[in-house]
C-alpha cells in the first residue's frame, strides 16, 4: 500500500482527525471536523508551507501527523513505515526522527526545568549516551541555536520570547530529526526577531538536511521560506503547488482571496482586494460539496451567466444568493492542473472543461 | 573593561548541567532566615515528641494529691493538673501524639490525593470518572461524621495481633489512618483540576513527542508543577490533623493511654471556669507555636520551589 519514493520522507493521505462534542441530551453525536481529508508529501530536505486561516485544522493535521492526537483516519507514512500502525517500540524509535517546534515559547518549556534539563530530555528519553556526553551535546546544541553555554542553569522565564524559542529548537533538534513540524514558530514573535529565527531555521536546513512542515498564516513569510505550499481551508488542502506557481498563478478562488489580502509594502501601489464575506463555517457541520461555496466569489459570478437548472439558491449570512449547483452538490477533489503536475487545486469551476 | 574580562573568564568555565529542582530549593532555603527558624522550631518539636517519653516515664504516677491546680510557681513553671502532676512534663509529653498524629496522617493523605487527583486528571475517561464518584462520594458525608464512624469502627480492633508490626487501630495508629483515608478528598480535587490544565501544555506534548511514556511524563512534568500544592496542603493538612485529634480527644474517642495536647484542652474544660488557666493555656501555645511554624515554613519551601521567584 505505502509508495516507495525515495525522494518523498513523508507522505499523508486522506488524513481525518475528528473531535467528540457532547451534543445535546439523546442527540446525535457530533463531530468537530478539524482535519477532513488532507493529502500531503514533504519531500527530504525540503520545506511544505501550510497555510489557512485560523481554524482550518493546520495545528491539529501537524499533530495528529506526529501521532501526538489520534487520528480517525488515513494513512501518514514516514520513510516508509506506517506511523499509525507502529508499535509503542517502534513509534518511540521513529520519535527520534520526528519533532515538533511549537508557536507558543512559553507554554512549550517546562518552567520547572532547567534549559539543560529540556533540552536533553529526548536524549534521555532514548538513551545510549552518558551523562558527560550529554552535556556536550546540550553545550553543542545551545551553541548551534545561538545560545551562550551558560545558560544551562537558567529557567525558562529567564529568557525573551526570541530566546525561549531557541530553546525549543534546541530541543527539537537534540535527537537529530530528519523532519520536523514547526507549527507557526514565528507568529508570537517580534518582527525583528521573526527574521532571525527564520535565518537560523534556514540554516539548520541546510546543514542537516531537514525536511520542514511549516504551517503559518503568515503568507509572506510562508513566500520566503517555503519550497512548495499547501493551502488549507475547513479541514482540507485546496491548492498545493510549488511557491512560484502558487504565488505567481493561484487557481483557486480562495487562494487568490488570501493572496490579495497580503498587505504590500509600497503605498502607491493599489490592488483589488477580494473580500470574502463572513466566517469560516463551523467545522462541526461544514456545507455541503465544496465547503467553500457559501462563500466563493467565482460561483457567484458564473452562476449569473447560467441556465436556472444549472445553479441553486443558498441561504447565507441571511440573505439569499444564486450559486452553481455543482459547487453544492459534488465534493471536489484535488486535482492536477493542466501542464504542471506539482500544481493541483480542488475547484469544480477551474476543473476539466470549464 | 573589566566586564570584558569578566565575560572571557565567564565563557571558558565549564558549566555543571543540572542542579535539580530539589537541590536548587535546598539552596535557597539555607539563605532563607525566617525559614530556618521554622525548621528549627519544628526540629524541636520532633526531638521532644521522641526524648518527652524517656525523660518523664513515671509522669503519669507522680500523682500528688497536696498540690492539686497549683498556680505556675518556680518549682513548677507550668503548675499543676487535677492530680497534681507536672503540667510542663505533661504538654512536652503531648508532643509525640501530636507530630505522629499531624506527620502520619498527611504523610497517607497527601500523596495518596496527589497520585489519583494527578492519575484522574491525566488519564481522564473512566478512571477520572472512578475517582471523581469515589471522592464525590467520600465528600458528600460530613467529615467529623465520617471520622467519627471510622472511629468506632475501629474500637477494638488490632491488625495482625502478636507480630512485631501489629496495628492497634483503636490507639493512636487508627487515629492517624482514620484521619489520613478522610482527608485527602481537598487535595485530590485540586490536583485533579490543575492536572488536566497542565496535561494540554505544549511542554507535555513535546514530552511526548521526543518519546516519554503516559506515566514517565506525569511524573516528570505534571507533578512537579503540582508540587505546591502538596506543600500547602500539607501544612494545612498537619494543622487539621492536630485540631482533629484534639477534637477526638475532646470526645474520649482519642489517645487514652498517654496525655496529648488535644485531652489536656479536654482536662481543663472544667477547670478554665475556676480560673485555672495554665492547663489549657500551656496546650494552646504549643499547638500555636508548631502550625505557625508549619505554615511559614511550607510557605517559604513553595516559594524556593518556584523558579520565577529565585532572584527575588
Amino acid at each position: 500500500m505505502i509508495e516507495k519514493n525515495d525522494d518523498i520522507i513523508l507522505s499523508v493521505r486522506g488524513l481525518k482527525t475528528y473531535f467528540p462534542v457532547r451534543g445535546r441530551l439523546l442527540g446525535k453525536k457530533q463531530y468537530v471536523r478539524a482535519v477532513d481529508g488532507v493529502d500531503l508529501s514533504v519531500r527530504r530536505g525540503r520545506t511544505l508551507g501550510l497555510v489557512g486561516e485560523s481554524g482550518s485544522g493546520k495545528t491539529t493535521a501537524g499533530r495528529t501527523i506526529l501521532r501526538l492526537i489520534p487520528a480517525t483516519a488515513g494513512q501518514v507514512s514516514f520513510d516508509g513505515q506506517d506511523v499509525f500502525r507502529l508499535r509503542r517500540g517502534a513509534m518511540k524509535a521513529l520519535r527520534r526522527r520526528m519533532q515538533i517546534i511549537f508557536q507558543d515559547p512559553v507554554g512549550s518549556l517546562n518552567p520547572r526545568m532547567t534549559v539543560g534539563g529540556i533540552v536533553s530530555e529526548p536524549l534521555k528519553v532514548h538513551g545510549g549516551m552518558t551523562a558527560h556526553q550529554r552535556r556536550q551535546r546540550v553545550g553543542e546544541l545551545l551553541d548551534r541555536v545561538g545560545l551562550s553555554k551558560m545558560y544551562v542553569n537558567r529557567y525558562p522565564h529567564e529568557f525573551s520570547g526570541g530566546q525561549r524559542q531557541r530553546i525549543g529548537i534546541a530541543r527539537a533538534l537534540a535527537s537529530k530529526p530528519d523532519f520536523i513540524v514547526c507549527d507557526e514558530p514565528v507568529s508570537a514573535l517580534d518582527v525583528s526577531i521573526q527574521a532571525q529565527i527564520l535565518n537560523l531555521l534556514s540554516d539548520l536546513q541546510d546543514e542537516m538536511n531537514l525536511a520542514y512542515l511549516f504551517i503559518a498564516h503568515n503568507l509572506a513569510v510562508v513566500e520566503h521560506f517555503a519550497d512548495e505550499v499547501a493551502v488549507m481551508y475547513l479541514g482540507r488542502i485546496v491548492e498545493v503547488a510549488g511557491r512560484d506557481a502558487l504565488y505567481e498563478k493561484p487557481t483557486h478562488p480562495y487562494t487568490r482571496a488570501l493572496l490579495s489580502a497580503v498587505p504590500i509594502p509600497d503605498p502607491n501601489a493599489r490592488t483589488t482586494r477580494v473580500q470574502l464575506p463572513g466566517d469560516v463555517p463551523s467545522p462541526i457541520n461544514p456545507p455541503s460539496g465544496c465547503p467553500f461555496h457559501p462563500r466563493c466569489p467565482l460561483t457567484r459570478e458564473l452562476a449569473q451567466a447560467m441556465d436556472e437548472t444549472e445553479t441553486r439558491e443558498i441561504v447565507t449570512l441571511g440573505e439569499s444568493v444564486r450559486v452553481v449547483r455543482r459547487c453544492v452538490e459534488q465534493t471536489p477533489a484535488l486535482q492536477e492542473v493542466p501542464g504542471d503536475e506539482t500544481h493541483c487545486h480542488a475547484c469544480l469551476l477551474r476543473q476539466g472543461n470549464t | 573593561m573589566s566586564d570584558l574580562v569578566e565575560t572571557t573568564r565567564v565563557e571558558q568555565f565549564e558549566p555543571r548541567t543540572g542542579r535539580s529542582l530539589w537541590s536548587d530549593a535546598f539552596h535557597r532555603l539555607l539563605r532563607d532566615k525566617i525559614a530556618i527558624a521554622c525548621f528549627v522550631i519544628i526540629c524541636i518539636y520532633a526531638g521532644i515528641a521522641i526524648a518527652a517519653p524517656m525523660m518523664f516515664p513515671d509522669w503519669a504516677n507522680e500523682v500528688d494529691y497536696d498540690n492539686l491546680n497549683a498556680r505556675p510557681s518556680w518549682s513548677e513553671p507550668l503548675g499543676t493538673d487535677g492530680f497534681g502532676r507536672s503540667i510542663l512534663q505533661k504538654t512536652l509529653l503531648g508532643a509525640n501524639v501530636s507530630m505522629t498524629v499531624g506527620l502520619t496522617a498527611n504523610i497517607i493523605a497527601i500523596p495518596l490525593g496527589m497520585v489519583l487527583g494527578a492519575i484522574a486528571g491525566y488519564y481522564g475517561g473512566w478512571i477520572d470518572d472512578i475517582i471523581v464518584w469515589l471522592y464525590s462520594t467520600l465528600a458528600s458525608i460530613p467529615g467529623l461524621v465520617k471520622l467519627l464512624a471510622i472511629k468506632f469502627a475501629f474500637i477494638d480492633k488490632v491488625l495482625w495481633k502478636g507480630s512485631w508490626y501489629e496495628l492497634d487501630l483503636d490507639g493512636l495508629p487508627g487515629i492517624c489512618i482514620a484521619l489520613g483515608v478522610i482527608s485527602w478528598i481537598g487535595t485530590c480535587r485540586l490536583v485533579r483540576a490543575e492536572t488536566m490544565k497542565l496535561r494540554e501544555m505544549d511542554y507535555v506534548l513535546a514530552a511526548r513527542a521526543s518519546g516519554r511514556g503516559g506515566l514517565s511524563i506525569l511524573f516528570r512534568h505534571i507533578i512537579p508543577n503540582l508540587l505546591h500544592i502538596g506543600i500547602i496542603n500539607f501544612s494545612l493538612g498537619f494543622v487539621g490533623a492536630i485540631s482533629a485529634e484534639v477534637f477526638l480527644s475532646f470526645l474520649n474517642l482519642g489517645v487514652q493511654d498517654r496525655p496529648s495536647w488535644g485531652r489536656m484542652i479536654s482536662d481543663a474544660k472544667m477547670q478554665l471556669v475556676a480560673g485555672q488557666w495554665w492547663e489549657i493555656g500551656a496546650a494552646t501555645v504549643a499547638i500555636f507555636l508548631i502550625v505557625l511554624a508549619w505554615n511559614i515554613f511550607g510557605d517559604r519551601l513553595r516559594d524556593a520551589l518556584d523558579p520565577k521567584l529565585r532572584n527575588v
